[in-house]
């Protein structure tokens, strides 16, 4: 005979004030089955649990139902408390009678009823619960960091520093991603290289850290504990176990005139090199879309000129299969292509330049030496307009959210700017000055007040030039009238994107993302570093926008979960997996393809003599992840899911 | 134009010269326009062979009868396009191995019979493209354009009426060739997912059940309408279930031996539209 304990939570007024909770306890009460139906303010507290176990142990409680928030919540504590009290915690369930009830609805009656049905369908369900036993799976303590920008650099040293082994793929030359093309960074200022290249050297020499450049993930499979990576080392065309970085090739390239990515165009680059100076690994490749012999098969110049011989055109792109037993996502952002602002003449006036363009003129190792010279003559500029949100917080053309950095960087550009050219001076054109952070505020009042940057707070509507001139005209929203400011340089505060491939690579590992391609957590406030599948981490501006501190604060965090995956040789999984009915499958081999973790093999059934009588789909329970897929897909009915079977299922929906 | 009685002696050297143990085809029926399904091993059996435009039956499906394939030897059957397409679908759900199969591939257009060139399942994926790319003109029922332009309560109606005939007889099913299961999930009861009693949900739950396990596997025989005793038009659902196949995820069901199915493989490509 089953005997039933329902528990009925208040969640202090979050359920009560919308569910008559003495009600719902009075009619769960009649309820076949149901041996205690009590309610309490907080069932989640200490003295709540402790109630729940009593009346475990007083009762000889079968089965138990929490009717509260939703389980993603809380069930993991409650089946604690059932364990702790003697009963097997896979006999407890969820009615969730918060998200899907109180926080949705507005008449007490219809809720209090609903939450009724919700209760009795999962007292129906649990009735049919069985003893399950968790399962327990190896690990392996190898991570596989995604991205060397500062996030993956920080993420891949924490987790070496911890002694576990590291393999981190960027797919760029080097490591650095858009930190090494900063100058100075907010708020204090510090030169970026400085306090990056050192941590780039380490992760190179780092005993634990495998560092794949110019590397790209392929392919990833299996499950958290157990990833199977499949890497492609592209081809560089120089041997990076010789090459010793001399730089001689660089020097002798006859191609000398292409514009270089790292420097966002404004300086340039040969066919064969590195991206900067302190490129990690300092070992140059191959552009081979610019390099006169992939063209014409003549040149070599660089062949020749290495006296090592660590050039060669053969070079073909490399596979590399891995083991992985965490993922930590780092792939970073883009800044957004301001094509579609045709106003501000981006693309159209060599002297309206991007934020990240402002960077490399401020860098003391950019092509002007750090000194600020507009690309067009190179000259001083004296008078120079920045525009904030060029891109951000515009739902008609750009995108809907805020960068959050740019605020940040444009007062810290007004500040190099008023620092390197004394005698210039800058306008903001804002629309809110966003600097929430320590000593944020404080920062962008320096440029204000100190560094007499005039902030003018409103939109730009049209940059044309006129007499050499670059005229900006907007409107001052406080004064409320149009001001047109001449200047000599205008700079954009374009909008922070996701990568342009950010939805295609998060299918390719398995993640979700969001409207814009950012990568989701699987809580936004409560697991705000983990992403949709287990054993998958991220980390820095992959997610959303991020300045340095934040992407380095979710990195060492994703880093800690990743500790505390490896923290012991076996990884205890819930008991939630798949099995089939070997006497009615069909064979078709459906499920084997649906499965998206490969779980399902095909077993042949042989009589005595070894005769294979037939063929049919088998899950193997260490790989199954419980997802259901294969359930759903089954014509013949031949797929249970243990916790979710058919009739569990089939009996909470009839209690409807 | 190939005539029956060439046929006839072709199915003859092929059963004298030991190269299949039975071919499958048609004999006259109950009705001067109707045919029935013929399992010829004998040479008298073959003296029975008919073939002409009234020929119309997917024989497909005898071809997964336990234990005909198991002896590894060879069948020859008689196959229009779509039960080369059924066949396919068989041999990519692994229900048979389509290497022991000999088809006879005819069509029909108004009375006169044309053989189609090929033997092995392979050699006619060419020509199944070419019907992916040019559907017949007249293949397209009015009903369907009449069924579009309803509403959702006018349509449900439409459906209502036609399912309250249904008599749960499962013709429609032991007719298909898809519908090769050891045991139907109809029949399956603990628990009872779908109703076995014929009323208005147990209708609707068996015909929308069928309808699913079909999408992107119906290859549009027709065997199953021809086949339902009261009548009910489900080439209808099955011909949209397929259109909507062919545009959402660019699947003709039955392409070849090696097609995925479409409800089970998963592209990069495949339209996200329907998750939220
Ligand atoms: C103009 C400008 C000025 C800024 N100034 C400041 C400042 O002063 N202070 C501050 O705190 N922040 C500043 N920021 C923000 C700062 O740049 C970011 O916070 C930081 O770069 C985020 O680091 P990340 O590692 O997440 O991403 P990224 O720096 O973008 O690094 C991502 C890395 O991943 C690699 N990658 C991408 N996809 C793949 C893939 N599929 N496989 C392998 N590798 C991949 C990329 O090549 C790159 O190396 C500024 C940003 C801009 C645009
Ligand atoms: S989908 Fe069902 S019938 Fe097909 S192989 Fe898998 S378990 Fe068997
Ligand atoms: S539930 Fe089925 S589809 Fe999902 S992982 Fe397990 S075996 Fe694979
Ligand atoms: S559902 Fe009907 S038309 Fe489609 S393959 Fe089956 S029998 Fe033929
Ligand atoms: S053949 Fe017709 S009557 Fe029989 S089960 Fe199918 S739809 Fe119903």
């Amino acid at each position: 005979m089953a005997k039933i304990g329902v528990f009925i939570c208040h969640c202090g007024e979050n359920i009560a004030s919308k569910v008559d909770c003495t009600k719902l306890a009075a009619a769960i009460g009649e309820h076949p089955g149901v041996a205690v139906s009590v309610e309490y303010k907080y069932f989640c507290s200490e003295p709540g649990q402790e109630s729940v176990k009593k009346a475990i142990r007083d009762n000889n409680l079968t089965g138990v139902i929490i009717a509260a928030c939703s389980p993603r919540m809380h069930e993991a504590t409650f089946r604690k408390v059932c364990a702790e009290a003697g009963l097997n915690p896979y006999l407890c369930e969820i009615a969730n009678i918060r998200e899907q009830c109180s926080w949705v609805h507005t008449d007490k009656d219809m809720a209090t009823e609903k939450a009724m049905d919700i209760t009795r369908s999962m007292i129906e369900k649990v009735k049919r619960n069985n003893k399950l036993q968790p399962i327990e799976v190896p690990v392996t303590r190898r991570a596989l960091v995604i991205g060397g920008g500062v996030a993956g650099i920080q993420a891949a040293l924490d987790i070496a520093n911890a002694g576990q082994e590291v393999v981190l793929v960027e797919r760029e030359p080097s490591l650095g991603g858009h930190m090494s093309q900063l100058s100075e960074t907010f708020p204090t200022l510090d030169c970026s290289q400085c306090i990056l290249t050192p941590r780039m050297v380490e992760v190179a020499q780092h005993p634990k850290i495998r560092l794949l450049t110019y590397a790209e993930v392929e392919h990833v499979d299996g499950f958290i504990g157990n990833f199977k990576v499949k890497i492609r080392m592209k081809s560089r065309y120089v041997n990076r176990d010789v090459c010793t970085g001399c730089g001689d090739c660089m020097v002798k390239c006859p191609v000398k005139k292409i514009s270089s990515e790292f420097d966002c165009g404004l300086g340039k680059r040969t066919a064969i090199y590195t991206p900067f100076a302190q490129s990690v690994p300092n070992i140059p490749v191959i552009d081979k879309a610019s390099c006169i012999y992939f063209k014409n098969g003549k040149c070599k110049t660089c062949m020749k000129s290495c006296q090592i011989n660590a050039i060669n055109f053969d070079m073909q792109d490399e596979f590399i299969d891995l083991e992985i037993g965490a993922i930590v996502v780092a792939t970073g952002f883009q800044i957004q292509n301001t094509a579609g602002y045709g106003e501000y003449g981006y693309g159209k006036y060599p002297d309206v330049i991007t934020g990240l363009q402002f960077e490399r003129l401020a860098t003391a190792s950019g092509p002007t030496s750090g000194k600020i010279l507009r690309p067009s003559d190179g000259k001083e500029p004296e008078t120079v307009v920045f525009i904030q949100c060029a891109g951000s917080r515009d739902p008609s053309k750009g995108v809907r959210y805020c960068s959050k950095i740019c605020c940040m960087y444009t007062a810290k550009h007004a500040m190099l700017y008023a620092h390197k050219v004394h005698h210039g001076k800058s306008h903001v054109f804002y629309m809110d000055i966003r600097a929430a952070g320590k000593g944020y505020d404080e920062f962008t009042r320096r440029t204000i007040e100190e560094d007499d940057a005039s902030y003018v707070r409103g939109r730009v509507s049209k940059v044309w030039l006129e007499n050499g001139k670059l005229m900006v005209r907007g409107v001052d929203t406080l004064l409320g009238r149009p001001v047109t400011i001449p200047a000599d340089m205008v700079v954009l505060a374009t909008a922070m994107v996701p990568q342009p491939n950010a939805i295609e690579f998060a299918k390719t590992i398995g993640i979700a993302y969001d409207e814009y391609g950012y990568y989701n957590e699987a809580h936004l406030k409560l697991r705000p570093v983990e992403s949709s599948s287990a054993g998958i981490f991220l980390a820095g501006a992959c997610q959303s926008p991020k300045d340095i501190p934040d992407s380095i604060a979710q990195a060492s965090a994703s880093a800690s979960k990743v500790l505390a995956l490896f923290s012991k040789e076996t990884l205890e999984r819930e008991p939630v997996v798949a099995s089939t009915n070997e006497a009615t499958c069909a064979g078709c081999w459906g499920c084997v393809l649906a499965c998206p973790y490969n779980a399902i093999e095909q077993k042949d059934i042989l009589d005595r003599s070894g005769r294979i009588i037939k063929s049919v789909a088998s899950v193997n329970p260490g790989l199954c992840q419980g997802c259901g897929t294969c359930v759903t897909f089954c014509r013949s009915n031949s797929i249970d899911l243990a916790g979710f079977t058919e009739k569990q299922i089939f009996a909470e929906m009839m209690a409807l | 134009m190939i005539t029956q009685e060439k046929y006839r002696s072709k199915v003859k050297k092929l059963l004298a010269d030991g190269s299949v143990k039975m071919v499958i085809g048609y004999s006259p029926g109950s009705t001067a326009d109707r045919r029935r399904p013929l399992f010829i091993r004998s040479f008298e059996e073959a003296d029975q062979l008919v073939l002409d435009s009234n020929c119309i039956a997917n024989l497909s499906g005898y071809l997964v009868t336990e234990g005909l394939l198991s002896d590894e030897k060879r069948v020859a059957i008689f196959l229009r396009p779509e039960g080369i397409r059924s066949l396919n679908i068989l041999a990519a759900e692994s229900q048979l191995n389509v290497d022991q199969i000999i088809i006879f591939g005819f069509d029909s257009i108004g009375r006169e019979v044309n053989s189609l060139p090929g033997e092995h399942a392979d050699e006619f994926s060419e020509f199944i493209g070419s019907i992916k790319e040019n559907p017949p003109e007249k293949s397209r029922e009015p009903l369907l354009y009449q069924l579009e332009q309803m509403n959702p309560q006018e349509r449900f109606a439409f459906w209502k009426e036609e399912f309250s005939r249904c008599i749960k007889c499962y013709a429609c099913r032991q007719s298909c060739p898809m519908c090769y299961c050891r045991r139907c999930v109809v029949d399956s009861n603990q628990p009872q997912w779908v109703n076995t009693s014929s009323h208005t949900l147990g209708n609707f739950e068996w015909n929308i059940v069928r309808a699913f396990h079909l999408a992107g596997r119906c290859v549009g025989c027709g065997n199953c309408d021809r086949s339902c005793p009261v009548n009910i038009p489900l080439r209808l659902i099955n011909a949209k279930m397929s259109e909507e196949v062919l545009g959402s995820f660019n699947h003709f069901a039955g392409m070849s031996t090696t097609q995925e199915p479409v409800l089970a493989s998963f592209k990069k490509e495949d339209s996200e539209t329907f998750i939220l």
